[in-house]
């Protein structure tokens, strides 16, 4: 329906505007006018199943539900009539039949819809008798309980899980007074564990295991922040009792996420409490780490350094920087390794993820930074999603591929992957591991050869030729060859994506994913050219909180110092690292290689919030703050800066990150100019400029399918490596709430392949590659074809990436893997 | 598991709806006719083929009084107990079952041949007391005729 007619009414007595096609509920709270409701989301289709929110309607003798009846122009609505009044306290009444009243032991008074609304309209009594429900609350599963006696079966909780998450975990279970909100056969609740049908459920049904029993809600102060997690940027509203954080919630409306969160933003928050934070700084002495106080930690740095700077000269010293730490953390960090050190050996992770999204886009491009649009998805009519699990990676924004989906337009999902995106797809195409790229390439030989391209846009774009003349080997029955689909649903791809519409593709680029290299994402610019499509037809986001704020802010080499493959797998390339918040020895690849490298160098200083594998092995650790104990700004995926506030003391001696260079500096007889955050800020602000003003410049770049390691007899599998939905790096692990969802690594293995290896269900499986072996427990699932195995790199005991191996730019870092039963 | 000709049947079904709820409640008595009721892996197995997930499919299956969720005998009696066939006669009929076949309301004969429900009203008051057994009409039953009717239902 045309948004853009404005329609007129009145409510009490009030005119108001309206776009057309909202319902009368929508106009009135667009306009500020509260109609009492229990189970309208403005995230779902209406459902008019509580009934509170009827309205008279003038010349109507019935009531007609505000949520579902549309507004029209000219209506006279009254919302607080003596009738309606009486018949909400009928419906009320009726609630309150079955429900327990058990308020003072809920987490949810206080905040609760249904007391609130007796409050207001209800009687203290009710007229009817009738049996309470009494069934046992059920928290056997994690993070999310369920009290069915509260439920007043609104089905919100069920909608959004299905209809709005996609997932569809739970439902209405029978009918009348018997119906139950549970999984499908009472069995304990297996899902994502967003919470989202925690924060959607306007009673005490539903509630946040964590939070079970901790306060109540008025002992809390609520404050919005930053979720600490992925490129999102979500904002997440923290409860905090006593100087701790409790819970945190989503609040509808807020932040770009309006309201949603994923598991991560919702329940890790509680990393910050983990035992293995890092409290004073180390220095180690006689081969083992002891505390010393921040003087002599800092005269220490400052005289290493020193000297090995006298003894090789400045490039002998590198910085690995974190997407983690906020922008003036990455900045002082850069600054003090730059004016104080001097050198540009300056690096991070995301060399092996999001930069090669950044070089792909400026070689099609020529620009430095290509925010993504949050809502790119809904403005499609065809989507394409790349061997991507975006609602892993970047969750709230995944769901608007959903949504776009269910709005009505194409969702294709080319994976090896059974995922979230798959299952809601309207085509999900499983082709094999890392054949993306071919897919592209064989798409764009179908489009140029039927002559489906726009010749207009793309007869001014340079190389042209090169593109075709790389395009010649990949012909649609190549292409099937390599991706183990048919030739006719590649050209019927080709096709489809050509058709006049709006088209989108997206994918990510991150460290952990395996399947995609820098071509990847070349090809699909290439594609979007030749269709004459603008540049945000291409969608690749950020992976972390401050991914493209780290980026933006220095951390990469700027005039030709040592990037991080350099420094972490070329033994001797420096003989001092100054690593900040990172862990390379579980988020890199090639784990012993990197260990072995780190180890041969004559002064590592690491500086990080948690004592893990890479401090362990330190001459020096010192103790930051983590993302609630300091104020500081991320930027998102979107290019958006977002403030995130100090909500919590620091943990023990901890310091932010920020400081330490800025003490540190003073320490060596330098003065970065900048004593506190308002003046980084400052100093910062013209630096960060997102990518969108500068001009255009498109060209074709030739994207060759360049897979490092093939299967053979020895090796016969693909391992596949990326992010799951319930952890983030090796961040989320450290969180408990988290980890009572996933805790540990596993294989996934699908169950003919089991079968054929002997391999059962949750038993150990003996993983090899080329460059070591690990022991996984085995998953047995169909979420991946024969041939191919999935392993998650979060976790640093199951040292997945003892197997793996870097690859910086064109080339697939596929891994070939054998597997046995152990 | 659901039979070759089930899983395909469904698949037609899928293919004539725009949606795969739509397409759900068809199915399920596909699997109903097969199997005579919804086993939790008939369920699952619906689920899987419409991709709909598993608590949407039980969520559905239960909302509707049609579906079983116990297994059935082979053949299956809806006798009508309200006004009409009362007053006709229909507890002399529930009191033949009991004592011939030991079936009660709800209930399963051992031998798998005979399950009971009791209906209100079948819209046959004119000619009361009346059975549906399976999907056959039976009107102006006497206690003898009940029994030579089941006794062609083996
Ligand atoms: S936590 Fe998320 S996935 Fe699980 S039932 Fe609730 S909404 Fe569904
Ligand atoms: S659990 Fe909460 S959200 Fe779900 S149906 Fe019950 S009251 Fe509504
Ligand atoms: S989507 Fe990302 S930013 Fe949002 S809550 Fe989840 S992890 Fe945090
Ligand atoms: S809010 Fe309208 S019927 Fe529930
Ligand atoms: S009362 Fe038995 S058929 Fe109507």
């Amino acid at each position: 329906m045309p948004k853009d007619i404005i329609i007129e009414l009145t409510i009490n007595g009030k005119n108001i505007k309206a776009e057309q096609g909202m319902t009368i509920l929508q106009a009135a709270q667009k306009n500020g006018i509260y109609i009492p409701n229990m189970c309208y989301d403005r995230r779902l289709k209406p459902y008019g199943g509580c009934r509170l929110c009827v309205v008279e309607l003038e010349g109507q003798k019935r009531l007609f539900a505000a949520c579902s009846t549309p507004a029209e122009d000219g209506m006279i609505v009254h919302t607080e009539t003596p009738k309606l009044a009486k018949a909400r306290k009928t419906v009320l009444e009726l609630l309150l039949v079955h429900h327990p009243l058990d308020c003072p032991i809920c987490d949810k008074a206080g905040e609760c819809d249904l007391q609130d609304l007796a409050f207001k309209y209800g009687p203290s009594q009710s007229r009817f008798t009738a049996e309470r429900k009494h069934d046992p609350e059920r928290v056997d599963a994690p993070i999310v309980e369920r009290n069915p006696n509260r439920c007043i079966l609104c089905g919100k909780c069920v909608r959004v899980c299905a209809e709005h998450q996609g997932v569809g975990a739970i439902n209405l279970i029978g009918r009348g007074f018997k119906t139950k909100v549970s999984p499908a056969f009472e069995e304990t609740l297996n899902c994502e564990f967003c919470g989202q049908c925690i924060d959607a459920c306007p009673v005490g049904a539903l509630g946040a295991k964590p939070y079970r029993f901790r306060s109540r809600v008025w002992y809390m102060d609520e404050y919005e922040a930053i979720c600490p997690y992925c490129g999102c940027g979500c904002t997440t509203n923290l409860s905090l009792r006593e100087g701790r954080i409790i819970r945190a919630r989503g609040k509808d409306g807020i932040g770009i996420n309006e309201g949603n969160l994923c598991g991560k933003g919702r329940f890790g928050f509680d990393y910050i409490y983990s035992e293995n934070r890092i409290t004073t700084p180390m220095i180690k002495k006689d081969g083992k780490l002891v505390p010393v106080s921040w003087e002599e930690a800092l005269q220490y740095v400052a005289k290493r350094l020193e000297d090995i700077k006298g003894k090789y000269g400045p490039s002998a010293i590198g910085a690995i920087g974190s997407q983690r730490c906020t922008i003036e953390d990455n900045y002082m960090l850069q600054k003090f390794m730059r004016e104080v050190v001097g050198t540009d050996n300056i690096d991070s992770v995301a060399r092996f993820g999001y930069a090669k999204a950044q070089k792909a886009l400026e070689k099609a491009y020529d620009v430095d930074f290509m925010p993504i649009k949050w809502k790119a998805p809904l403005n499609a009519d065809f989507m394409l999603v790349v061997e991507s699990d975006i609602t892993s990676t970047l969750p709230v924004w995944g769901l608007n591929f959903i949504k776009a989906k269910n709005d009505g337009a194409t969702l294709v999902v080319a994976d090896v992957k059974e995922t979230k995106l798959a299952r809601n797809s309207t085509q999900w195409l499983r082709i094999k591991p890392g054949s993306g790229t071919a897919l592209l390439n064989g798409m764009m030989k179908v489009i140029i050869d039927g002559g489906l391209y726009d010749k207009d846009k793309t007869s001014a774009v340079p190389n042209f030729d090169a593109l075709t003349a790389g395009l010649k080997e990949f012909t649609p029955q190549a292409v099937s060859n390599i991706t183990g689909i048919s030739e006719d649903a590649i050209i019927s791809l080709a096709r489809s994506y050509a058709y006049p519409g709006k088209r989108l593709i997206a994918l990510t680029s991150n460290i952990s994913e395996n399947t995609k290299s820098m071509n990847t994402i070349l090809a699909a610019a290439n594609l979007a050219i030749l269709m004459g499509d603008d540049p945000d037809t291409v969608q690749v986001p950020a992976e972390f909180s401050n991914t493209a704020g780290m980026w933006m802010s220095g951390v990469r080499p700027l005039s030709g110092g040592k990037d991080v493959y350099d420094m972490l797998y070329e033994p001797g390339a420096v003989k001092a690292l100054y690593i900040m918040g990172e862990n390379p020895i579980v988020t890199f690849q090639d784990a012993a290689r990197v260990e072995k490298t780190l180890k041969g160098l004559e002064l590592l200083i690491v500086q990080d919030i948690f004592l893990k594998e890479a401090a362990r092995i330190a001459d020096v650790v010192l103790p930051a703050c983590s993302w609630a104990e300091k104020e500081g700004t991320f930027m998102s995926a979107t290019g958006n800066i977002q403030k995130t506030p100090k909500l919590v003391a620091e943990t023990g001696q901890s310091v932010p990150d920020w400081k330490i260079f800025r003490n540190l500096a003073r320490v060596m007889n330098k003065d970065l100019g900048l004593k506190d955050i308002t003046a980084i800020r400052a100093a910062i602000a013209d630096m960060i400029v997102s990518g969108e003003t500068k001009d255009i410049r498109r060209s074709f770049n030739p994207a060759s399918y360049e897979v490092m390691e093939t299967v053979s007899e020895e090796y016969p599998m693909f391992l596949v490596t990326s992010n799951i939905l319930q952890h983030s790096g090796a961040l989320s692990v450290l969180s408990k709430n988290l980890d009572s969802v996933v805790s540990d690594a596993y294989l996934q293995v699908n169950t003919k392949d089991a079968k054929k290896h002997g391999i059962h269900d949750d038993a150990f499986v003996r993983v090899k590659s080329k460059r070591g072996e690990v022991y996984l427990k085995a998953m047995l699932s169909d979420e991946v074809p024969e041939g191919t195995v999935f392993a998650p790199l979060h976790f640093a005991h199951a040292k997945v990436n003892a197997l793996t191996y870097p690859s910086l730019n064109g080339g697939l870092p596929l891994v070939a893997v054998s597997i046995e039963a152990a | 598991m659901l039979s070759e000709n089930a899983v395909k049947e469904i698949g037609l079904i899928r293919n004539k709806y725009h949606d795969a709820q739509s397409s759900l409640l068809p199915a399920l008595y596909v699997v109903q006719k097969e199997h005579g009721w919804l086993s939790p892996e008939a369920l699952k197995e619906v689920g899987e083929i419409l991709n709909v997930p598993k608590a949407e499919v039980k969520g559905v299956s239960t909302f509707y009084a049609m579906f079983r969720h116990r297994p059935i005998g082979r053949h299956l009696i809806q006798l009508c107990t309200n006004v009409a066939c009362m007053i006709m006669g229909s507890e002399s009929l529930l009191n033949i079952l009991k004592e011939r076949y030991g079936l009660e309301p709800n209930g399963t004969t051992g031998d798998g041949r005979f399950s009971l429900v009791v209906m209100e009203c079948i819209g046959a008051c004119g000619t009361a007391p009346a059975m549906l057994v399976d999907t056959d009409f039976h009107d102006n039953l006497t206690e003898e005729r009940i029994v030579n009717i089941l006794e062609k239902y083996k």
